[in-house]
């Protein structure tokens, strides 16, 4: 199933702020290691509604219920201190 | 003098798109890249402007004909914080405000006034409205750079002040949030809840969290709130089912549609705050420092989501009920996570008093709301956002109801 392209949410307070710097550079990074992903942004409040549909939910914010999919949190993405980390963290979930 | 003249009389899709431009090269950008973003800035505003003219000309005349019908005077239309960041980054001291803001912050940083740097460049918005509205109200460019760079200067030391509350209730080491909006509560929620532990049995009562989100859930979703908004507004203007159903679809889609512009925006607002804040990091590391984040980083806390839910109804009513406010609470109902999140960890976490300090600032801020109505849409007339001719005003909670903002603009109204 390598093929299958992963589908990525991405929460933040907003939807739009911090999750949108975030999809950036997830896409960056897909496109640098080929990965083909799709990625949504949501509001934390409206998880539930698109957690189903999802392989990884990716949240700058605290996320109590990841209704039962993997949730990594990538505030170092918005800080900068770890960054890579975070970044390789979530990539090699996309790969998997 | 007359070239910058010239380039603010352009008006922001096109002014804006010159001005990031530039600054991108001056921060080291490709030039490829950086005429990359600053089309995709100058593409947010049109799209802001074309959900702002579905939102007022639709919502307008209902909130005429409710009026008319029940005597509930809710005439000014809550556009919403996106709006509103437009409105304030499109402005002449929002052309201005990430310099202005960068230079503040940098003075404070070196003579340890402050220990926040502050990355969240988009959160500057917050500076250029407050300065946005004294210059409407001075009409003086130069009074509202000193307005925003006061507003600037006051969240810092803020920020600095509820670090610690905000690291250890948030869990978020090394962080502090100086965020215009949500650090405004603070000097109102620091008494009230002091207040609160004087009142005997009210002092006791505490509220589950997960029985209030699951039960007020509803509220989180701003296209269904939108939707059921639009259909109950129908319902009081009076409408047929068709216009009614219309109203809901309407708002549904102004829900979703506006952030959805505001993000093309921060998109071509990144590779500026990317490159900014690599410059304010290598200069300012270490332990002593503090990394000055959107509030948007918090809002996900149990406690702060629990209390936004129970307060959209609650502001709804207080609009309805509370002599002197003119305003129709509508886009920024989605935006109360943001006055709550710094009030949650000042009540350690308590829902019910959260509720109660929210509900308080709240009916405030609606009248602050309604007083700076006229200065907002002048501004938004500024800068050539369109409007149906007259009839309606705007107004938003955030940051229209920011008593922060308030306060700056009556100190910077006397000179």
């Amino acid at each position: 199933m390598l093929n299958k392209k992963k589908k990525v949410l991405v929460a933040c307070g907003t939807g739009i702020a911090t999750s949108t710097v975030v999809a950036e550079k997830i896409l960056e990074e897909c496109k640098k290691e080929n990965l083909e992903v799709d990625i949504t942004q949501c509001k934390v409040t409206e998880v539930k509604s698109y957690a189903d549909n999802v392989d990884l939910i990716v949240t700058t914010t605290i996320l109590k219920d990841g209704f039962g999919k993997k949730v990594i949190n990538a505030l170092p993405l918005i800080t900068g201190i770890g960054e890579d980390d975070v970044l390789k963290e979530i990539i090699d979930e996309i790969k998997k | 003098m007359s070239i910058i003249k010239y380039l603010l009389d352009l008006g922001p899709v096109v002014m804006l798109p010159i001005i990031i431009f530039v600054l991108g090269l001056i921060l080291g950008e490709k030039p490829g890249k950086a005429f990359r973003s600053a089309l995709t800035i100058g593409i947010g505003f049109i799209g802001i402007n074309l959900v702002i003219g579905l939102l007022v000309n639709n919502l307008g005349p209902a909130a005429q004909a409710m009026v008319k019908n029940m005597g509930v005077k809710l005439n000014i239309i809550d556009v919403g914080w996106p709006a509103s960041a437009a409105i304030a980054f499109a402005s002449q001291v929002g052309a201005v405000v990430i310099p202005v803001g960068l230079v503040v912050n940098i003075i404070m940083l070196a003579t340890r006034l402050t220990k926040t740097v502050n990355v969240d460049f988009w959160n500057y918005w917050h500076f250029a409205f407050t300065g946005a509205l004294v210059t409407v109200a001075t009409k003086s460019f130069i009074l509202g750079v000193i307005g925003a760079a006061l507003d600037a200067a006051i969240v810092l030391v803020l920020a600095d002040w509820t670090a610690k509350m905000v690291q250890d209730f948030y869990g978020l080491p090394g962080i502090s949030l100086p965020h215009g909006f949500s650090v405004a509560y603070v000097p109102f929620a620091i008494p009230l809840n002091k207040l609160i532990d004087k009142i005997p049995y009210i002092n006791k009562i505490e509220a589950d969290t997960d029985t209030i989100s699951k039960r007020f859930g509803v509220f989180g979703e701003p296209i269904v709130l939108g939707l059921i908004l639009g259909l109950i507004l129908g319902v009081l203007a009076k409408y047929n089912v068709k216009e009614t159903l219309n109203l809901g679809m309407s708002m549904a889609g102004v829900m979703f549609l506006m952030p959805r512009m505001v993000k093309i925006l921060m998109e071509g607002l990144i590779p500026l705050s990317d490159a900014a804040k690599i410059f304010m990091q290598k200069r300012f590391k270490g332990k002593e420092f503090y990394i000055g984040l959107d509030s948007a980083i918090a809002v996900g806390h149990p406690a702060a989501i629990a209390t936004a839910l129970i307060l959209v109804p609650i502001t709804i009513l207080i609009a309805i009920i509370l002599p002197g406010n003119h305003v129709l609470p509508f886009g920024d109902l989605a935006t109360i996570p943001f006055m709550v999140v710094m009030i949650a960890p000042i009540t350690k976490g308590n829902v019910f008093r959260s509720v109660l300090i929210g509900a308080i600032v709240i009916a405030v801020g609606l009248l602050i709301a309604t007083n700076v109505a006229p200065l907002l849409t002048q501004a938004a007339i500024d800068a050539s956002f369109k409007f149906p001719s007259g009839a309606t005003e705007i107004s938003s909670i955030c940051d229209g109801a920011n008593p922060l903002t308030w306060v700056i603009l009556q100190i910077m109204k006397l000179f």
